[in-house]
């Protein structure tokens, strides 16, 4: 049984960050996340930290909330975000009108731009469509949120908090109508802990209704599943966003060695309703193009998709919604935080810590936004080319990971989990999306005593399904032929058949 | 270049080979045209003729009536098996096995693999569950993990060896040295292997691995077997630099790494292929041409968002279906539709709905091959192009 | 990896696929490049004719070898090897004095301390280069007009094959003209200093224009050099009129080829009972235009030819003259060799004069050019029809 003062349901970006902000608040807390850190939303979200140019028109009030947090981020982040920079670029037939709007509204909302003459855009990104009528730049910026969340977490470890993942919250403890626990059960053991606190904060994103309902209390949203597409290289340097009314497939983001394109916004019932359909790839991909001619022709390399918490809607296009959030004092214990952003992350677990602070009578402040986020000593950090000094030993041959690093995080998290392994050292991450080196890790873990043959072959398994199931809608030209080749290698080679 | 060749193939991998080195030695002149080195490098080595029951030759009689298969016939499947056994033979690397029975080779999981025809430093690798085995692997080597195999079997063991690199390619060249493979073998001397079979993986030598296997197994009076690895694959580099310098023996022409850019057609006749160069062109010309560029993972078939097409000629290519349709949701089930994409041909190897009259289609492009699913890639590879060689053999 | 000669025996190189697309993707041209291993690749271009889906590692890799010498310090090796052109004027001019100290202990010594390998012989030189020789050669009026670009080695090391093959082309009915040339910049390139590559190949490639404007042939003897003309002077090196040099340009064997396959000539092929060991060099299957010599061996009698195409020498121009490659140049060296005599050859044959260098020294076998072995053999009747 664990004992501490606020209890925090889900490992997302929120979760995290208001692990962080508790821990420099010195309060304790006990973070309880049902997968690993990010596998909601956050995981499956476009990598932008947004400069807010998206939301100027439409709802001002997020928008300078995101300029505020994307200079923060920018600054206590330093490692972790990469300053791409932005373009919102308008082609022959986008309204004029919209244009207008989209200036005077990021003025107005602090969001710095400049307007660029076509041939001065293809200067900055020359594979850009040679007819864009002109390129508008904003602070946009590219940010690894699996890292995002691994800093932060950071902060909560080395002061001490405690942090639970692969852990689901099954139930919760009431006591004289209050809520006073909850029980958590390991996602392999099947093995339930008791934690007890003072305060539960939901921040289970998609899933905070059903965590509410546990406290027989509701969190009212809608859940809208949005997919995104990988490349396999870095087509543009810098973000590039179609300047129009939001729609689908809008944004191409730089992130690491790859682009995510996306997105889409379709109106889910359940959380973990995240299969892509092949349908939202093709208009992606479409979509991209007519912004990056090089889209077409360039190799997919995943897709996968998330669904977005947002605050309910009474019908109309799920675009309309605020992202903006909103806290929820169930009055029982029971603090539901929903909404919001990846960006604004940071701005969020503040308001709810400081609902908490109040709450336990203390006066505590907070302090994420003056301090730089703790760990990122470790990051090789940015320009990606510096990582080029020595290719000895390599296990991830497209992301530049290495067996020590493997060995390395494996022994630090005790993890079991190849999952874990990627999110920290990006294998897999690049254009064969772990065809090869996820078998050369497993072989490593296996090696050093982590995990058995059969466990690492059951992960290894689990791990090729998953992954084909992720590239399946994009299964045509380059990857059809690459996936051919890794099916003839697992199958062929490796003998490994459907399981006997 | 005036020259014209009898036959010109396009695909220089194991059935445009097959098919090279039959037409050379029917007297015919040879040229193969490959936009670069085949898939077979990557391969096993090993010739699969059908994964399905013990005796392929009757497994093949229940193949669905369009496999290619059936259109060389089981007295063409058997000879041209043989056939490629010889051809080997003479290039220093014999093959073990015959077409009238499967037998089985150990994966680097420790899985135990249907095939037919192995090559010599695999004969000993179908061992019984019970004998005991011991792995050798070789210190910083990637893709290689022991572990994997001796956890199936209760009765092994492994050992690490240093030999000073790490990469594949590395750790076979040492073994061309005959101090490093003497070293070796005083080394593994040492380590007192209990009765029963040394296995390792394929890193004996350069060339064929028969000799070192041999040399290896004489002195430690044990049997001797190399496991075929992730690429790069020796076995398969070894497969097809044999079937390469069997071709030039017998004065085939290569033309190598470039694309052919455009075909030549004379009313319905191929007259000639041109590749692109850096520079000038280089145009192939020849009596009558040979279709052997493969299937998706070679790039005879590309596929776009909605069809395929056939990259050379540009002949009509069967589709089983819309996009959506093309693969299961099982990674882990051979068989996925898109396998039976590809060209369909008559009875004589050529492409049906074609007016093209002096074109031949084998291995694995044509439609309903399924290798995957079947299990039977480089056997369909070699008896389709022997059998195509036949055929168009006798037109010229 | 499976055909990459240097990453086989060096493992500081990563081999093609990670040295060239993979690190690729980390690469940005605004950034300062620290890849120093990227100078291990010798662009034998065997990964560029491997690679089934057209992807080529070694352009990928010379452009990357390029950025890193344009902006790091280049050793002094380097950088005498990138004027080979200027190295082999000194040489033939002071032949005698130069062949007399090579060879000697201490002056291989101090070649060392400079960074320069002495494992195999360095060549000998000579004054009597092929631009101090006859410039034209053949009847005025032919039909078949050739400039001959015979390269460095030919110019400075073995003019004497160069006039041979100038008379030979002469005695078939060419007019033959050898025009004013520089080195082709190939090793200017592979040095990393593509300044003087271009300047090497602007010189050329307007000279040569001017001839092909007037209905000549550009022909190469080394394979190098033939690979630097049509594939580097428009790619890579983008000089003017490089285009039009590549697309007029043969190989000295593919242009005889012609004759004989045209009818031009006709020519009475004598008996040659040798064994050869034809060692293809990495350029020649890199220009992809097969193996025209092999083509012509087939025509003399008695000739048995072994052709041998799975080695890369090791030598790869000035490569191998460098301490820093010395140990990957010696035993690719040795491998190749083993290979050589595993034929028990009587003589071994080459397009390339680095091979024809490295081979002979580590196999003992004697080397000749093809066109040697056909000149030997070939008595030619009729002029053109």
């Amino acid at each position: 049984m664990i004992k501490t003062d606020v209890i925090i349901i889900g490992g997302g970006s929120t979760g995290c960050g208001i692990a962080r902000d508790l821990a420099l608040r010195d309060i304790p807390h006990c973070l309880i996340e049902k997968g690993d850190f990010a596998a909601g939303a956050t995981g499956a979200c476009h990598g932008l930290l947004h400069s807010g140019g998206r939301y100027a028109v439409n709802d001002p009030e997020a928008a300078a909330q995101c300029i505020s947090e994307n200079m923060i981020l920018r600054r206590i982040g330093v490692k972790c975000v990469e300053q791409t920079g932005g373009l919102f670029v308008r082609l022959p037939g986008d309204s004029k009108k919209f244009r207008d709007m989209f200036l005077k509204s990021c003025e107005e909302t602090g969001i710095s731009t400049e307007v660029l003459s076509p041939s001065r855009a293809l200067d900055l990104v020359p594979n850009l469509n040679p007819s864009i009528e002109e390129a508008i730049t904003v602070p946009d910026c590219s940010i690894d949120p699996f890292r995002l969340c691994m800093l932060n977490i950071t902060s909560s470890l080395r002061w001490g908090g405690e942090i639970l993942t692969h852990k689901k919250v099954v139930a919760v403890i009431r006591e004289h109508g209050r809520c006073v626990g909850v029980k958590a059960q390991d996602e392999s053991t099947g093995q339930t802990t008791e934690v007890r606190g003072r305060i539960i904060i939901n921040a289970a994103g998609a899933w905070g209704d059903k965590i509410a309902s546990l406290a027989g209390s509701s969190v009212p949203m809608t859940l809208s599943k949005g997919s995104l597409i990988i490349t396999n290289h870095r087509l543009t340097n810098m973000v590039i966003n179609r300047l129009r009314p939001s729609s689908d497939g809008d944004i191409i983001v730089p992130n690491e060695a790859v682009c995510l394109a996306g997105t889409t916004s379709i109106t889910v019932s359940d959380p973990d309703e995240n299969e892509v359909d092949p349908a939202e790839v093709d208009i992606i991909a479409t979509q991209a193009q007519q912004m990056l001619p090089d889209f077409e022709g360039t190799r997919l390399i995943r897709t996968y998709a998330g669904v977005r918490p947002l605050l309910k809607a009474d019908g109309g296009d799920d675009r309309e919604i605020s992202r903006g959030f909103r806290i929820i004092d169930h009055e029982n214990g029971m603090l539901s935080i929903m909404g919001g952003k990846l960006t604004t992350y940071r701005l969020m677990a503040e308001k709810i810590s400081d609902r908490v602070v109040e709450v336990l009578g203390l006066k505590t402040r907070c302090r994420t936004a003056e301090l730089p986020l703790e760990g990122q000593e470790e990051l090789s950090g940015y320009p990606l080319s510096r990582r080029l000094k020595s290719l000895k030993n390599i296990v991830c041959e497209c992301e530049l990971v290495t067996a020590d690093d493997v060995e390395r995080v494996a022994r630090e998290i005790g993890t079991r989990r190849i999952g874990d392994i990627q999110h920290r050292t990006r294998l897999g991450m690049g254009p064969c999306q772990g065809g090869f080196c996820t078998y050369r890790a497993l072989g490593i873990m296996q090696e050093t005593g982590e995990m058995t043959p059969e466990e690492s072959m059951h992960v290894l398994r689990e791990f090729l399904q998953r992954r084909f199931r992720g590239i399946k809608p994009a299964l045509w030209g380059d990857q059809l032929r690459e996936e051919q080749l890794v099916e003839s290698i697992y199958l062929g080679i490796l003998g490994m058949e459907q399981e006997q | 270049m005036s020259v014209t060749y009898d036959v010109v193939i396009t695909g220089g991998g194991m059935s445009g080979m097959m098919a090279a080195i039959t037409l050379a030695d029917a007297g015919r002149s040879v040229a193969v045209v490959s936009k670069g080195d085949p898939v077979c490098c990557l391969s096993t080595g090993c010739i699969d003729v059908i994964a399905d029951g013990n005796s392929p030759l009757e497994s093949i009689c229940s193949l669905p009536d369009n496999h290619p298969y059936h259109l060389a016939g089981i007295d063409v499947i058997n000879s041209s098996l043989e056939m490629f056994k010889s051809v080997m033979s003479a290039e220093g690397g014999a093959y073990a096995g015959d077409a009238r029975a499967n037998r089985r080779i150990l994966t680097p999981l420790g899985r135990h693999k249907t095939t037919c025809l192995v090559p010599g430093a695999m004969e000993f690798a179908d061992f019984h569950p019970d004998e005991y085995i011991h792995i050798i692997s070789f210190e910083g080597m990637k893709d290689f993990y022991p572990n994997y195999i001796t956890s199936n079997y209760k009765n092994s063991g492994f050992s690490i060896f240093d030999a000073g690199v790490s990469t594949t390619m590395g750790i076979a060249r040492r073994f061309e040295n005959r101090q490093f493979l003497e070293g070796f073998i005083s080394w593994l001397k040492g380590l007192d292997i209990p009765e029963g079979r040394i296995a390792m993986p394929a890193v004996l030598g350069m060339r064929f691995a028969e000799d070192v296997c041999n040399e290896i197994s004489a002195e430690l009076d044990r049997k001797v077997f190399e496991i075929p690895t992730l690429p790069p694959s020796l076995p398969g580099l070894r497969l097809f630099g044999g079937l390469k310098n069997a071709l030039l023996k017998r004065g085939g022409h290569l033309y190598w790494g470039k694309e052919i850019c455009s075909v030549e057609k004379s009313g319905s006749q191929i007259e000639a292929v041109t590749l692109a160069g850096a520079g000038r062109s280089t145009r192939v010309q020849g009596n009558v041409f040979m279709l052997a560029t493969g299937s998706f993972v070679s790039g005879g078939l590309h596929a776009s968002m909605d069809a395929v097409r056939e990259t050379v000629f540009d002949l009509p290519v069967y589709l089983p279906g819309k996009r959506e349709s093309w693969f299961n949701n099982d990674f882990f089930a051979p068989g996925h539709p898109i396998e039976k994409s590809g060209i369909c041909v008559d009875k004589s190897f050529r492409p049906v709905d074609s007016r093209i009259e002096n074109l031949f289609v084998c291995g694995s492009i044509l439609a309903f091959s399924e290798v995957m699913k079947y299990g039977c890639g480089h056997g369909m590879a070699i008896a389709t192009g022997v059998a195509a060689a036949n055929v168009c053999g006798e037109l010229v | 990896m499976a055909n990459c000669p240097v990453s086989r025996v060096n493992p500081d190189f990563p081999g093609p696929k990670q040295a060239g697309p993979d690190a690729e993707r980390f690469r940005s041209d605004d950034e300062t490049s620290i890849d120093k291993w990227i100078r291990l690749c010798n662009q034998c271009k065997r990964c560029e004719v491997a690679c089934p889906y057209g992807v080529n590692p070694a352009q990928i890799i010379l452009k990357e070898q390029v950025r890193y010498g344009g902006k790091h310090f280049r050793p002094l090796a380097s950088r005498v090897f990138a004027n080979t052109y200027w190295l082999g004027a000194l040489g033939s001019l002071i032949a005698p004095v130069v062949n007399i100290l090579t060879p000697r202990a201490f002056v291989k010594r101090v070649l060392n301390v400079f960074g320069i390998s002495t494992s195999i012989p360095f060549p000998q030189y000579r004054f009597h280069s092929m631009n101090r020789s006859w410039r034209w050669k053949g009847p005025r009026k032919s039909r078949k007009k050739v400039v001959f670009f015979y390269g460095c080695f030919l110019n400075y090391n073995r003019p004497d094959l160069g006039r041979d093959i100038r008379d030979f082309l002469a005695s078939l009915g060419v007019r033959v003209i050898m025009p004013k040339q520089v080195c082709c910049g190939l090793p200017a390139l592979g040095n990393g200093d593509i300044d003087t590559a271009r300047k090497f190949a602007s010189k050329n490639a307007r000279i040569l224009a001017g001839y092909i404007d007037r209905g000549y042939d550009v022909l190469y003897s080394c394979t190098s050099c033939g690979l630097s003309l049509t594939q580097d002077y428009p790619g890579i090196l983008d000089v003017p009129y490089g285009r039009k040099v590549s697309e007029n340009s043969y190989n000295l064997h593919e242009y005889i080829l012609n004759l004989m396959e045209e009818h031009y000539i006709d020519p009475v092929l004598e008996p040659f009972h040798r064994r050869v060991a034809y060692h293809i060099p990495c350029h020649l299957r890199a220009l992809g235009i097969g193996y025209p010599a092999a083509r012509l061996f087939e025509k003399i009698p008695g000739l048995d030819v072994h052709i041998l195409e799975d080695n890369c020498c090791g030598l790869s121009g000035s490569y191998g003259f460098k301490t820093s490659n010395e140990d990957t140049a010696v035993k690719l060296g040795i491998t190749a060799a083993r290979a050589v005599k595993a034929v028990d050859p009587d003589m071994l044959a080459s397009d390339c004069g680095a091979c024809r260098m490295q081979l002979e020294y580590f196999s003992g076998v004697p080397a000749f050019d093809p066109s040697e072995i056909l000149m030997k053999s070939l008595k030619n009747s009729k002029a053109a029809k």
